[in-house]
């Protein structure tokens, strides 16, 4: 019985596993790699680089933090701003749970899954999931989640360790890693007009907010007014396309 | 650099505040999700609202990371770093959303010019 149990498990787990290290995990790899760097940019041991990786699970999170940190930012508002950047995972979250409900499923393990939750395992899952009989769809889920965790860690260490041994060129790109991705997989994110606004907004405001503000609440300040600004665009879009 | 809470310093000082400034406000979402997923309405204009700061300030933390740049990437001219985000955005735009591709293309230009110009 426990031999069959198993199975069930570890079979779906194993093919989850596997068709994250096909590609996904080394996409996700190469993002994180720049948090290595950041990491010990900022005097942190590698330890704690690949622990963000494990716990935090969020590239965005771990980026802000670092990076934060090397900017001398408030405690209260590096955790404000990951606070409002991470937000995003509670609908996300919402969105996914109920494709791995299953019944008697206990409130630690949905806590385990609800984890695991990020850009890349939630879109894939939400694509992934409703072709598998429920009950294969938790471990397949875990074990993609999984791939996706161990690659990174890897690759959030081989970026610590790289960081002190290549030329400073070589530096200078793996530092550079993490804002090409964030922008280039933002872009390749947008679905209307919205998005555009938010995404050229906050590129123009930061800076400007850096400036007149400072002590890491301009970022809060211009993801605000970006981010409200482009609500407002998409309102008045909806509104017209409704009275026309 | 932002000092240490002086009365919580000390060798564990990185991990408590990855802990307590890092992993606490990313994962009490995903908890909350938990607790709430049966009664929060997906279709909210709130939730549209968030996103949309998520993404500005994301956007925000890109122009920061490039603008001041961090160690080796201060020692890139300006000029390239930007040219480096341009031809990623480029790329993504003209290629359909090939974002492993953009990404490396932007890595090319910034590592070839920091060479040349450095």
């Amino acid at each position: 019985m426990t031999a069959l149990a198993s199975n069930h498990w570890l079979r779906p787990w194993g093919r989850g596993f596997r068709d994250a290290v096909m590609l996904p995990a080394w996409v996700v790899g190469l993002s994180l790699m720049g948090v290595g760097t950041l990491a010990r940019d900022v005097g942190y041991p590698v330890e704690a680089a690949i622990l963000s990786t494990i716990l935090v699970w969020a590239g965005p999170s771990q980026v802000l933090f670092f990076a934060s940190v090397a900017a001398g930012a408030a405690w209260s508002a590096i955790a404000l701003a990951i606070g409002f950047a991470s937000l995003r995972f509670l609908p996300m979250t919402v969105a996914l749970l109920p494709l791995l409900r299953r019944p008697g499923q206990s409130v630690a393990q949905q806590m385990l899954i609800a984890h695991f939750v990020a850009v890349t395992s939630w879109v894939e899952a939400l694509r992934r999931l409703p072709h598998l009989p429920p009950e294969e769809r938790v471990p397949y889920f875990l074990g993609f989640a999984n791939a996706l965790i161990v690659v990174s860690s890897f690759t959030t260490f081989v970026g610590f360790q790289l960081a002190g041994v290549v030329p400073a060129p070589v530096a200078a790109g793996l530092l550079c890693l993490t804002p090409i991705f964030f922008l280039s997989s933002m872009v390749a994110g947008i679905r209307g007009l919205a998005d555009a606004v938010a995404i050229g907004l906050g590129l123009a405001l930061a800076p400007l907010a850096g400036w007149a503000i400072g002590g890491g609440f301009d970022l809060i300040a211009s993801g605000l007014v970006g981010g409200s600004v482009a609500f407002l665009v998409q309102r008045w879009r909806k509104a017209r396309k409704a009275g026309a | 650099m932002t000092q240490p809470i002086a009365f919580l310093d000390g060798p564990w000082w990185p991990y408590l505040a990855l802990l307590l400034f890092a992993v606490l406000p990313t994962e009490i979402w995903r908890w909350l999700a938990v607790a709430f997923a049966r009664r929060l309405d997906e279709q909210s204009p709130w939730l549209e609202w968030v996103r949309l700061v998520a993404t500005s300030l994301l956007a925000g933390v890109v122009a920061k990371l490039v603008l001041a740049a961090p160690g080796a990437l201060a020692g890139v001219p300006l000029a390239v770093r930007l040219a480096a985000l341009a031809v990623a955005v480029t790329i993504v735009l003209l290629s359909r959303s090939k974002v492993m591709l953009a990404v490396l293309a932007g890595e090319a230009v910034l590592i070839g010019g920091a060479l040349w110009l450095g």
